[in-house]
């Protein structure tokens, strides 16, 4: 195994290249490092990304830029993430009550892995765009698409991830995240994040509602029954658990962590919580 | 192997590493500081915290070789930083009893020593979060966090003394 620390992206790209399916690019390293002994026969070649100049959080026309290697603690301290519009970001990162992973874990490593983490169902109800790089060029891919199944996403050989791109939202937006899990050092078994935009006259313009780690297909999902209960309605408590019970269209997986029974109840809780929490947020 | 040199409180160690190797690891089978416990080697357990530059991380899940040119400071260094005697949090945890069988404490002493150098005067639930990420088998969170309140009083009022 051989290990590279470029400091330039062309460097990197032409590791990315020269070993193809058989590298892995790193900057946290918890997730590699927890999973090194199934991981060891399939990697060839670490690639360290952390002196690409990669941690930054900026603000322009377009929305929020937050580059790949920047940390989950970075996220919750910085200015721009930890209040106002983009405050939800930094509330997505306290509910991993793990200072020393927040200090290690990094905004593409999450949207890499996109399993049981917290960031990507936070990114999914934002619209976030996820920024790819490689020797061919650079592509911008929404969440959505991004992510193809558990541990799986649409990176091709040779690229890797350089931004999460989060569009600006509308005025009068506010979001919400709710978790469960077992114990603060556990993966979540649920997670959920909602985001509403409000028009003149107080009724929903626009809704997100989505659930992860619990899904059956791996990655987070958007519950377009409980959206659709929301649009263009004012929302109230009773509107709030009219969306919630309709979340029952995001299929939930059994495994050894809790039933699908049990994680479909949550994920209900779970939304209702965070509808909850995104109405008293607007702004 | 690739040859790297990691500087671990204030002293320079020559080791020849694989790019798997933990730093925990290295730290306690190479460099032969014992301090550092491994309990999960996951990530799951935080036995194997220290900081690094400043910061605390679970050592496990970092890559020695990704360890180079950092400042990292191990419980051996946490008397170094107390002028060669105990650190209050270390009396503590002696005074108060934060231990049964003591393969947590490193870890804990090390993340409180973090929340104390940032927030000296911590309430219970920030103690408490500050040591969200490590296990005590033996289940003394009582008295572990009841060690980190009394170094805390012991600091501010040595600090107000001087």
């Amino acid at each position: 195994m051989e290990y590279y620390s470029p400091t330039d992206l062309n460097e990197a790209y032409s590791l990315l290249d020269k070993y193809g399916e058989d590298a892995i690019p790193i900057a946290g390293s918890t997730f590699y490092m927890g999973h090194r002994e199934e991981l060891f026969d399939e990697v060839e070649a670490v690639i360290n990304i952390k002196q690409l100049g990669l941690s930054y959080i900026r603000q322009d026309d377009h929305g929020l830029r937050i580059g790949a290697t920047t940390t989950l603690n970075e996220i919750f301290a910085h200015e721009l993430t930890s209040k106002g519009t983009f405050g939800i970001l930094a509330e997505t990162v306290k509910e991993l009550n793990i200072n020393e992973v927040r200090n290690m874990a990094t905004i593409g490593g999450e949207v890499c892995i996109a399993g049981e983490v917290d960031m990507p169902t936070t990114l999914l109800a934002y619209d976030a765009n996820i920024v790819i790089g490689g020797s061919k060029g650079v592509r911008e891919m929404s969440m959505a698409d991004f992510h193809i199944g558990y541990l799986n996403n649409a990176l091709e050989p040779g690229e890797m991830v350089l931004e999460v791109h989060i569009p600006q939202p509308p005025a009068n937006t506010g979001a919400g995240f709710a978790k469960f899990e077992r114990t603060a050092a556990d993966l979540p078994i649920v997670n959920v994040a909602t985001r509403i935009s409000l028009d003149n006259a107080g009724a929903c313009a626009e809704a997100r509602v989505v659930a992860g780690a619990a899904t059956l297909s791996g990655v987070p999902e958007r519950s377009a029954a409980a959206e659709a209960a929301l649009l263009n309605k004012v929302i109230d408590d009773t509107l709030i658990e009219t969306a919630a019970v309709a979340s029952g269209d995001i299929e939930c997986i059994h495994d050894f962590r809790m039933s699908a029974e049990i994680r479909s109840l949550w994920v209900k809780c779970g939304i209702e919580d965070a509808l909850q929490r995104a109405v008293a947020a607007v702004q | 192997m690739n040859a790297i040199n990691l500087k671990i409180n204030n002293e320079h160690y020559d080791v020849s590493v694989k790019p798997h190797w933990s730093l925990a690891y290295v730290i306690r089978e190479k460099v032969g500081l014992t301090g550092t416990k491994t309990g999960c080697e996951m990530g799951t357990c935080g036995s194997c915290t220290l900081l690094l530059d400043g910061k605390p991380v679970f050592s496990c899940l970092r890559m020695a070789i990704d360890a180079q040119g950092c400042d990292i400071r191990t419980i051996e260094g946490v008397e170094e930083d107390n002028n060669g005697e105990l650190h209050p949090l270390q009396e503590a945890f002696i005074q108060d009893h934060g231990m049964q069988c003591g393969f947590c404490t490193p870890g804990m002493i090390i993340a409180a020593k973090h929340l104390l150098e940032h927030n000296p005067d911590p309430t219970e639930r920030e103690v408490r979060e500050a040591i969200g990420g490590h296990l005590c088998r033996c289940g003394t969170y009582i008295r572990i966090v009841r060690s980190i309140l009394n170094a805390a009083e012991t600091m501010r009022n040595a600090q107000a003394g001087q």
